[in-house]
């Protein structure tokens, strides 16, 4: 997968831990009071049969967070951005398409070439073979 | 019964009664559509470009820049993502009715960065395009010496056949 493929995914992943974050956070926080004039919150009567105890999960997900975010700062960091943007990235194609003509022009020539020097080949073979058949003599 | 099993044709098929003998007689069909269209209550538009924040109706939350330096932006944004969820959690403890506005600032900033990563696909189309022809001229190249290695050594099988011959 390209690298802004994988940063896409990255961002994706925040958000999936986010919102996994805020949805335990909320599923799983004791009531807080939030103003003197309302009742006192009922007291934290929570099943105590719960496989993590209420800190840790928050804390893992707040950890796998920030991990994903110093992971997607180390993705933007391998991106392999040219200097100069656009500009200069066109100016590269069409330098390239110039040398490639030219190489192109080049192999065209070499192969003009080597099909010429194979025609010889050939004919000098042909020659060679006509000429050890004259010199047989009739028996 | 408002519609039936086999209703019949709408109106308009008699415009083309006389199509078989000029078919100039008939309507012509509509021009094709430019621009924006709806279809299916989608957004939809004939020209093939990147719509903008501001079309889509997000603030941009960074420049306006033709040069624009795409990794830092993309920091920032990635820590000022982080300093909104912790300011979301926060304002979930104090003061619980303003969440709306934090939640929509945080979506505001993953819309800017996927938005900011798609922007970079122009410019990963034409770096792709410049490896491939670097790879195009090295095996050009690669090719043109293939074949002048092979002329000389042809060369030399001939002029080695030659001193043969002449020593015979």
């Amino acid at each position: 997968m390209d690298i802004i493929s994988q940063l896409q995914e990255q961002v994706n992943t925040i958000a999936a831990i986010t919102f996994n974050a805020f949805g335990t956070l909320q599923r799983d926080a004791p009531p807080v009071q939030l103003s003197p004039n309302y009742p006192e919150p009922p007291a934290t009567t929570t099943v105590t049969d719960d496989a993590t105890p209420f800190p840790e999960q928050p804390k893992q997900l707040s950890a796998g967070l920030v991990k994903a975010a110093k992971q997607f700062d180390a993705l933007v960091a391998a991106l392999p951005l040219s200097e100069g943007g656009e500009g200069a990235q066109l100016k590269r194609i069409a330098e390239l398409q110039v040398e490639n003509d030219l190489v192109g022009q080049e192999l065209q020539k070499q192969l003009e070439a080597a099909e010429k020097e194979l025609k010889q080949v050939q004919e000098l073979f042909g020659q060679a073979a006509d000429n050890c058949l004259n010199m047989k003599k009739p028996e | 019964m408002a519609t039936a099993t086999y209703p019949p044709p709408p109106p308009y098929y008699r415009l083309y009664k006389d199509y078989s003998e000029n078919p100039n007689s008939a309507p012509e069909p509509p021009p094709p559509i430019e621009g924006t269209y709806v279809c299916f209550g989608g957004n939809y538009t004939t020209e093939d470009v990147l719509p903008s924040l501001e079309e889509q109706g997000v603030p941009q939350l960074y420049p306006k820049d033709s040069n624009l330096d795409y990794k830092n932006e993309l920091r920032s944004l990635n820590r000022e993502l982080q300093l909104h969820i912790l300011e979301l959690a926060d304002v979930l403890v104090d003061r619980p009715s303003q969440y709306a506005k934090r939640i929509g600032e945080i979506s505001s900033i993953f819309k800017n960065l996927h938005h900011l990563l798609n922007s970079l696909r122009p410019h990963q189309a034409r770096a792709t395009l410049i490896h491939i022809m670097e790879l195009q001229i090295q095996q050009r190249k690669q090719a043109v010496e293939d074949i002048k290695r092979r002329r000389e050594e042809a060369q030399r099988l001939l002029k080695d056949a030659y001193l043969t011959l002449d020593g015979q």
